[in-house]
């Protein structure tokens, strides 16, 4: 790749100051205690909107550098020296961070505004907001570094933040076990990180971006693999990808602005990011990128098929992400074609479903934390604000015509379809397969939630959220509204992101880009009927129907995901530690203890031949001196 | 390099003040207690100062004195410290002043039903003679004078659990006092035996380390030899199978003495086997280095799985640090540099963080009055400074990135991911399993729906806090800015590494895994 | 017809010797005419006269090597070593004997011994302010008897000092003031037993003379190197000699007697015998090895080396489950005697001379002291009939009585063998010995036995720390000043011997000189 890295210099110098601010606001949040309650919400916005504006700034600094020089690093300080070893805590500054400064800014600093709101009744509002700041100074260290191990410890940050927000109502057991969960799931992910750190140290004897992306071309073909798919794995842990997706929808325990903000628009697009940040060592292995693009496509499709059946908003919410999330790792496994393409979705899906979960959020808010679909129906009435910004996310997350999602969405469509060979339709063609149901289960969503006649509760009593929270959800859906087209056709992310990511290839169209949106927008309205016809016709039971078809069962138990685990991992697990336990009190310790027994019981055994009469004493004397005599005659004579 | 006789200050301090506590009476408490503390921050500020006065750069071993002991037998009272032990010695001073905090009312519950026999004047004294013969085992550089430590150092240890500690204190005292024994005297014959063989080889025999590093001993010999000293060693560390002392002893010893068993005294093992294992015997270390690590990562999965099936938090810990020093000898047999500087640096981080994490189990335990987990519940939302405090060293423990686990435990599996690919990528997994037993255990106290049991629970209070922060604080410090350590154990690492004839250049071997 | 001129005799190099038994006979005398209110003191500072002016002139004549009164006995390094430390160690037995302040009837001592036990005037007596002063001269008797038994150049002087040694024993061992019965039948035993085991050594010396026409261990070295010493005469002669002496050492299989007569004689007796007897009886079986028998080494080199191990681990074992004090003790000692064992089969060839022999002189006194110290221990902690020796009854007595409880953990540590303590520093001499020796695998054993042995040793710490106090525990005495200077000694011997050993190491060094 030609573009250098260059040292930073003048306001570029001060990316560092990103992960401080927050990082500063959350210790300040953490030790302030209870004095700082009454304005800790506020210290915490603050912190993130000073953090955009400063991301701007930066971002508008690097755009102005010439072409070739778009990738500034700075060296923090030497952080692992040991022998040949020589870990630096650095940072990168270039197109494709710069675009996560400003989406982790920009859509954290909206978050935290409606979380004040969202968060007002809650006594611990100020912890809240102490790890929200942990989590965006995470979050950006994790994209601003400049070497795989400072991403690392930002993606191990990013984990404990989640863990701490998944686990922030600790009293629900659920919650904590989701959070506990998302943590172990994501440990599974990380080894394969840091397994490929390994490979890369004992190859290239470097972790840094800029080592390893020289030393790749040089690497054995197998080795280069390795990483990659070791790589993927830990992109699968973060991104709730199959076959380590089944953290995400239970991390759903969080609070709504932490679904927002980490389980839909940022961290869970980690791995997406992992992934187009070691393009240079993708580019050299033609498998693991495959191997990337067939996880994408089976997690899309299960995440489709199994938010068609749930009823917790939120959950159909939290399996739409890992189905999104699925068509960016197919289009990031498509190579060069598809990088830019997978920032892009990743974008605006940042977009539509931050505004599409702050609305649950809102509708949550009104229906004093209801998230039954079934105990909802014709709130559209009651709260305009939430069901507008709501549609107007919901119609981008379709692929709406001219709305974010459609260019986005129909572009990795096409760019599947251009791979090529029979992968290249199974891609193309499964990928616009799961677009037809995404639009059934949000159509359902909506028309479950929104339209037909209320089935809420006796004392539900629906309300319009107030300004702090409504303002954020409006500035999003503007956002899911415009982004795709401005980020295609105004601001070219594919033309930012070129130095990067390298001259889009020339595609050689294998159907043609109209067809293929004329062809999905037809899916696309064949699954909003659908919906129509099974959900919005008839009366939604406020009871989930019985009988039903095995289909819909196994997609109501997520496909058996969850079963899955349990009985292959979880249960062994336990009968294994119980084993173990037993093998240590009986075995191991049982051995030295029956040693000693052993000795004692030797010990009462000779010490009954302590009789106490001379005679029996005389006897072994008598014994052993004949034994010494008949020994001496044995040495001597024999 | 200053010449002040730091090494003997800090030996001789602690001791004469140990015996002269003995002279203080019984119930003049809190007299004994800011002796006691007095002395203990005393030897921290010398250390600290040590360590300040000390040059990676210099030569191997600073602060050198000696003395004439017993010419009959060859003995000199010889100290000096290398990187290491300088060190281990650092964090005997950091770990002290926090057992004493959290000792502040050992043996003033002495007799009664808890059939405790101790006074807290005894407690103090014990531990005090404790610290200084810990010092001293690090700081020997003559065999004979280590082994002398190496027993001596039981004794106070022996009393400390048999006298302070828990229900089955006896049991676990003599256990433990009988395990290290054994090892002890096996080490005994090896140690005479190395004597004998420098007798043969340098004409009057020594125990000066610097003069048997350079002799060559006789490769079938040195295979006898080795396992004398290893197997003493293994049995102090503990690496599995010499390990079950350990849970006993863990679990029935008072806070303050568990912190210090597993925090420093099971260290002199794997010091043991960096300081004479390794450059002393390089040719059978290097023989028996495969099969040594074979039993370290066992030692890494098995001891985290048996601490997840725990129900005593106590025990618990005390096997997750089985499953740390399989960690640790994994470091230290895969003969690269980075491996067996993370393994230094790994034996200073699981002092202070499991160090943390038992001196924070026996405040929860303070509360509760029970070690069982189960008992427990929804606790964090009454004690929420002592539910962070936990989180903090729990997630030390499970080396989060940021925490000073983290580095050790990256240096020692990249140090072996080179040479040892397959004992690297098995000792990886044991990082899941780690945030396993950490996370359900504070899952299973701290979340949940509130015990009603734990109602009452009081936060931590000033004198807690006060000893808590500074390990707590250097946990976050040592995670983010390791390199100062690593200046002063690196060095020492390499000299060891070239005493074995490690291949430095196998850290960093070409295509080492991956294909 | 050989002229009967006298031999010369260096009076000189005979003075430990003669002044004890001198001290001894005076003593007799004052038995027979001295007035009863004077005896006991009187009795008192002769023995203490004798034994100490037999330590005073052992290091007036330290140096001299040389044979004396026709080659009958021996005035070399290891004589004088020897006899000084039984001269020590009687000494501060005899402190113990001369106690009062302990037993509410001022003496471990029987009053009146002829008295069949529990007769009417045997109860009377129980509680009277006096006792059988003969104890001392018997006592300096046996010393003497000791000190000659370790010199003794000569089968036959050798065999008189065994008895003289014997005899006075057996009698005092019976006049234990308390548990009287048990007294006389360990006296019972211990006589019959030693006369057996006298008889045992008696028939040796004969075959011996009847092999080699001479009872001068030098001449009997020669006659061995001139025949070859591969007669079975001669063999068996040396197998019964052997024998007479690990019965007197107290060495498995020839300890049966130990514990029962350990646990049945009067502490102070115990003492003597568990220090003074077994330091004596080392003498007598280094000097007979390496004076008589040195030329045929590797005749009895395998027998003693596997009795070494036999005896550790006999000792150590039955030790475990011991419940009674004494016994617990009279096990430590044979299993020490095994380990002093590893010391003598490691006298060497000229590559290593002496450094067996030295270890094995130094790891003597050190264990003497120990011992001796231990049994002082046990002297303090009573109950209604005398010492309460039961372990459960020791149960707690750290927080009865913190400075007794730490004396004897001092002394225990010690026979545990652990640094810092003389134990470990003779241990470590001997065990060097014989690995220099190439006895290596008898040194693990040694090694692994001390670690079970340990575990009795500490057993005792556990009861006397970590175990609440029974409630109708033992009273602990408060010793008289003999009772206190023993105590005060031994344990500065037992700390001083571990911290800095060096100067004894040194005059053990120079000691280890045999002649003959």
């Amino acid at each position: 790749m030609e573009t250098q890295y260059v040292p930073a210099s003048g306001l570029l110098g001060s990316a560092w100051l990103l992960v401080l601010i927050p990082l500063l606001g959350a210790a300040v949040l953490l030790l302030g205690g209870r004095r700082l309650d009454r304005v800790g919400h506020l210290i915490g916005c603050a912190t993130i909107l000073v953090d955009f504006v400063l991301g701007v700034a930066l971002v508008a600094a690097l755009a102005g550098r010439p072409e070739g020089e778009k990738a500034v690093t700075d060296t923090l300080f030497s952080f692992i020296p040991v022998g040949e070893l020589q870990v630096d805590i650095g940072l990168l500054l270039d197109p494709l961070s710069a675009v996560f400064v400003l989406l982790i800014t920009g859509v954290g600093a909206l978050i935290h505004v409606y979380s004040i709101g969202y968060m007002a009744h809650d006594p611990a509002r100020r912890r809240f907001f102490a790890y929200m700041n942990l989590f965006v100074a995470a979050m950006l260290l994790l994209v601003l570094g400049n070497g795989y191990v400072t991403l690392y410890i930002g993606w191990e940050g990013v984990g404990l933040a989640s863990y701490l927000l998944i686990a922030f109502w600790y009293r629900r057991p659920a919650a904590a076990t989701a959070a506990k969960k998302a943590f172990i799931m994501n440990r599974v992910g990380d080894v394969g990180l840091v397994l490929a750190i390994f490979i890369m140290f004992a190859t290239l004897g470097s972790t840094s971006f800029a080592d390893v992306f020289a030393g790749a071309s040089g690497l054995a073909a197998g080795t280069v693999t390795a990483i990659g798919l070791l790589l993927l794995l830990g992109a699968c842990g973060k991104s709730g990808q199959v076959p380590l997706q089944a953290w995400l929808p239970d991390a759903m325990e969080g609070p709504t602005p932490v679904s927002a903000l980490i389980h839909a628009a940022t961290m869970v697009t980690a791995g997406v990011y992992l992934i187009a940040r070691s393009a240079p060592l993708f580019d050299l292995s033609e498998t693991a990128r495959t191997v990337v693009t067939i996880v994408g496509l089976v997690t899309l499709l299960y995440g489709a098929i199994v938010g068609c059946a749930y009823d917790d908003i939120k959950k159909v919410l939290a399996y739409s992400t890992v189905s999104q999330i699925g068509y960016m790792f197919l289009a990031a496994g498509l190579g060069p074609a598809g990088y830019a393409v997978a920032i892009l979705h990743l974008l605006t899906h940042g977009f539509f479903k931050a505004g599409l979960f702050l609305g649950a959020g809102s509708v949550m808010h009104g229906m004093n934390d209801e998230v039954d679909m079934r105990k909802f129906g014709g709130l559209g009435s009651k709260m305009r604000i939430t069901y507008i910004t709501f549609a107007l996310g919901y119609l981008a997350l379709i692929g709406f015509p001219f709305l974010s999602g459609y260019f986005s969405k129909d572009l990795i469509i096409e760019v599947a379809f251009d791979s090529g060979g029979t992968l290249g339709w199974i891609l193309g063609g499964g990928a616009m397969l799961a677009a037809g149901l995404t639009a059934f289960y949000m159509t359902r969503l909506m028309v479950m939630t929104f339209l037909g006649r209320p089935r809420w509760d006796s004392d539900a009593d629906p309300h319009e959220s107030p300004a702090v929270m409504t303002v954020p959800m409006i500035v999003l859906s503007v956002g899911s509204v415009f982004a795709g087209f401005l980020l295609v056709n105004v601001f070219p992310l594919a033309d930012w992101l070129e130095p990067v990511f390298g001259p889009e290839p020339e595609a050689d169209h294998v159907v043609a880009p109209i067809v293929v949106s004329i062809l999905t927008t037809l899916v696309v309205a064949l699954g909003i009927v659908a919906a129509w016809f099974f959900v919005a016709r008839r009366e939604v039971p406020v009871r989930p129907p019985a009988n039903v078809s095995p289909v819909i069962k196994a997609a109501r138990a997520n496909l058996y995901g969850d079963a899955f685990n349990e009985s292959v991992f979880m249960r062994p697990g336990q009968w294994l530690t119980r084993a173990m336990v037993y093998v240590d009190n009986r075995g191991v310790d049982g051995a030295v203890n029956g040693l000693a027994a052993g000795l004692g019981g030797t010990s009462g055994r000779l010490r009954r031949t302590q009789t106490g009469f001379v005679r029996s004493y005389a006897l072994s004397m008598l014994g052993g001196a004949l034994v010494v005599v008949v020994a001496f005659l044995a040495v001597r004579f024999v | 390099m200053t010449d002040f006789p730091f090494l003997l200050v800090l030996l001789l301090l602690p001791l004469i003040a140990g015996l002269g506590l003995l002279a203080v009476p019984k119930h003049r408490h809190d007299l004994i207690r800011r002796i006691t503390l007095g002395v203990s921050l005393l030897v921290l500020v010398l250390t600290v100062l040590m360590t300040v006065a000390f040059e990676p750069s210099g030569p191997r071993f600073q602060f050198v004195q000696s003395y004439e002991w017993i010419p009959d037998f060859g003995v000199s009272f010889s100290l000096g410290v290398d990187g290491i032990a300088l060190v281990m010695i650092l964090l005997i001073g950091v770990l002290v002043p926090a057992v004493i905090g959290a000792s502040w009312n050992e043996g003033t519950d002495a007799g009664g039903k808890t059939g405790k026999t101790g006074s807290m004047r005894t407690f103090f004294a014990w531990l005090l003679v404790l610290e200084a013969l810990l010092i001293g085992v690090f700081a020997a550089t003559d065999i004979f004078l280590f082994y002398v430590f190496f027993e001596a150092m039981l004794v106070p240890m022996y009393f400390l659990i048999g006298s302070f500690g828990g229900p089955r204190r006896q049991y676990a005292a003599v256990k433990f006092f009988l395990y290290s024994l054994v090892g002890g005297l096996i080490m005994l014959a090896a140690v005479i035996g190395l004597y004998v063989v420098s007798a043969n080889e340098i004409g009057q025999g020594t125990f000066a380390f610097d003069a048997l590093r350079q002799i060559s001993i006789d490769p079938d010999l040195q295979k006898l030899l080795f396992l004398g000293f290893f197997i003493a060693f293994a049995i102090k560390a503990p690496l599995v199978p010499f390990h079950t002392w350990l849970p006993d002893a863990g679990a029935e010893a008072p806070i303050g003495g568990a912190v210090l068993l597993v925090g420093v005294l099971d260290k002199v093992g794997t010091f043991g086997f960096l300081r004479y294992c390794l450059p002393l015997f390089p040719d059978a270390s290097r023989a028996f280095a495969p099969a040594i690590l074979v039993l370290a990562v066992l030692g890494i999965l098995y001891g985290a799985l048996l601490a997840m099936g725990q129900t005593d938090m106590k025990r618990l810990v005390a096997y997750t640090s089985i499953a740390h020093f399989g960690f640790i000898a994994l470091g230290v047999f895969a003969f690269t540099t980075q491996a067996g500087t993370g393994a230094v640096l790994y034996m200073v981080n699981h002092g202070i963080s499991t160090g943390a994490l038992f001196l924070i189990v026996g405040i929860l335990i303070s509360r509760g009055k029970s070690r069982t987990i189960g008992d427990y519940g929804g606790v964090s939302s009454v004690t929420p400074l002592l539910a962070g405090a936990f989180l903090l060293a729990g997630l030390s423990s499970l080396a989060l990135p940021g925490t000073n686990s983290f580095v050790s435990e990256f240096l020692v599996l990249l140090g072996s991911f080179g040479p040892y690919p397959v004992f690297s990528i098995l000792a990886t997994v044991g990082i899941i399993l780690a945030a396993l037993y950490i996370l359900l255990m504070y899952q299973r106290t701290m979340h949940g729906p509130i015990k009603p049991s734990a109602r009452g629970f009081k936060d931590l209070n000033k004198r807690e806090l006060a000893y808590l922060s500074p390990l707590l604080a250097l946990i976050i410090v040592l995670g983010v800015y390791p390199k100062p350590l690593l200046d002063i154990i690196t060095p020492a690492v390499n000299a060891t590494m070239a005493d074995v004839g490690a291949d430095q250049s196998s850290a960093q071997a070409e295509n080492g895994g991956g294909d | 017809m050989p002229d009967l001129s006298a031999p010369s005799i260096s009076y000189a190099g005979l003075a430990p010797v003669l002044i004890v038994l001198g001290a001894a006979c005076i003593g007799v005398l004052v038995e027979a005419f001295a007035p009863r209110h004077l005896r006991w003191n009187a009795q008192v500072a002769l023995a203490l006269f004798g034994t100490v002016g037999a330590l005073v002139a052992v290091i007036l004549v330290a140096g001299s090597n040389e044979l004396t009164a026709a080659r009958a006995v021996a005035v070399d390094g290891t004589a004088l070593f020897i006899e000084g430390t039984i001269a020590a160690l009687g000494a501060l037995s005899i402190l113990m004997f001369a106690e009062r302040a302990l037993d509410p009837a001022k003496s471990a001592f029987v009053a009146s011994a002829a008295l069949p036990v529990g007769s009417s005037s045997d109860r009377k007596l129980s509680a009277a302010p006096y006792s059988q002063t003969e104890v001392f001269p018997l006592a300096s008797f046996a010393i003497g008897g000791m000190m000659l038994f370790a010199a003794s150049n000569n089968l036959l002087v050798m065999f008189v000092a065994l008895e003289v040694l014997s005899l006075p024993l057996y009698l005092i061992c019976g006049m234990a003031r308390r548990r009287r019965l048990l007294s006389q039948e360990s006296a019972v035993k211990y006589f019959l037993l030693g006369s057996f085991a006298s008889a045992f050594f008696l028939y040796g010396l004969a075959l011996i003379y009847g092999y080699s026409g001479t009872v001068d261990l030098g001449e009997i070295r020669e006659a061995a190197a001139r025949s070859g010493s591969s007669d079975a005469l001669f063999i068996i002669g040396l197998a019964l000699l052997i024998v007479g002496l690990l019965f007197k050492a107290g060495i498995a299989p020839f300890h049966a007697w130990t514990p029962d007569v350990y646990q049945g004689a009067p502490t102070p007796v115990t003492a003597l015998m568990a220090a003074c007897t077994k330091v004596a009886a080392f003498g007598a079986i280094l000097r007979l090895l390496y004076v008589g028998f040195g030329t045929s080494e590797w005749t009895w080199r395998p027998l003693i080396y596997s009795i070494a191990i036999v005896s550790m681990v006999v000792g150590a074992i039955i030790g475990i489950t011991q419940t009674d004090v004494k016994r617990m003790l009279a096990y430590s000692s044979i299993a020490h005697a095994g380990f002093i064992l590893t010391g003598v089969i490691a006298l060497g060839d000229a590559a290593t001379a002496g450094r067996g022999l030295s270890s094995t002189l130094f790891y003597l006194l050190t264990y003497g002291l120990t011992t001796v110290g231990g049994f002082a221990v046990v002297t303090l902690v009573r109950d209604g009939d005398g010492e309460a020796t039961h372990l459960s009854k020791w149960a707690g007595l750290a927080s009865r009585s913190p400075l007794t409880a730490a004396t004897m953990t001092l002394f225990l540590l010690a026979l545990a063998g652990l640094p810092l303590t003389s134990g470990f520093t003779g241990k470590f001499a001997v065990f060097r010995a014989a690995i220099e020796d190439g006895a290596w695998p008898l040194v693990v054993v040694a090694l692994l036995t001390s670690a079970i042995a340990a575990f009795f040793y500490l057993r005792l710490v556990v009861l006397m720390y970590f175990s609440p106090p029974a409630d109708d525990g033992p009273t602990v005495g408060v010793p008289g000043l003999p009772t206190t200077i023993v105590l005060a000694v031994t344990a500065a011997a037992t700390v001083i011997l571990g911290l800095a050993p060096g100067a004894v190491l040194d005059l053990a060094e120079q000691a280890a000189v045999l002649v003959g």
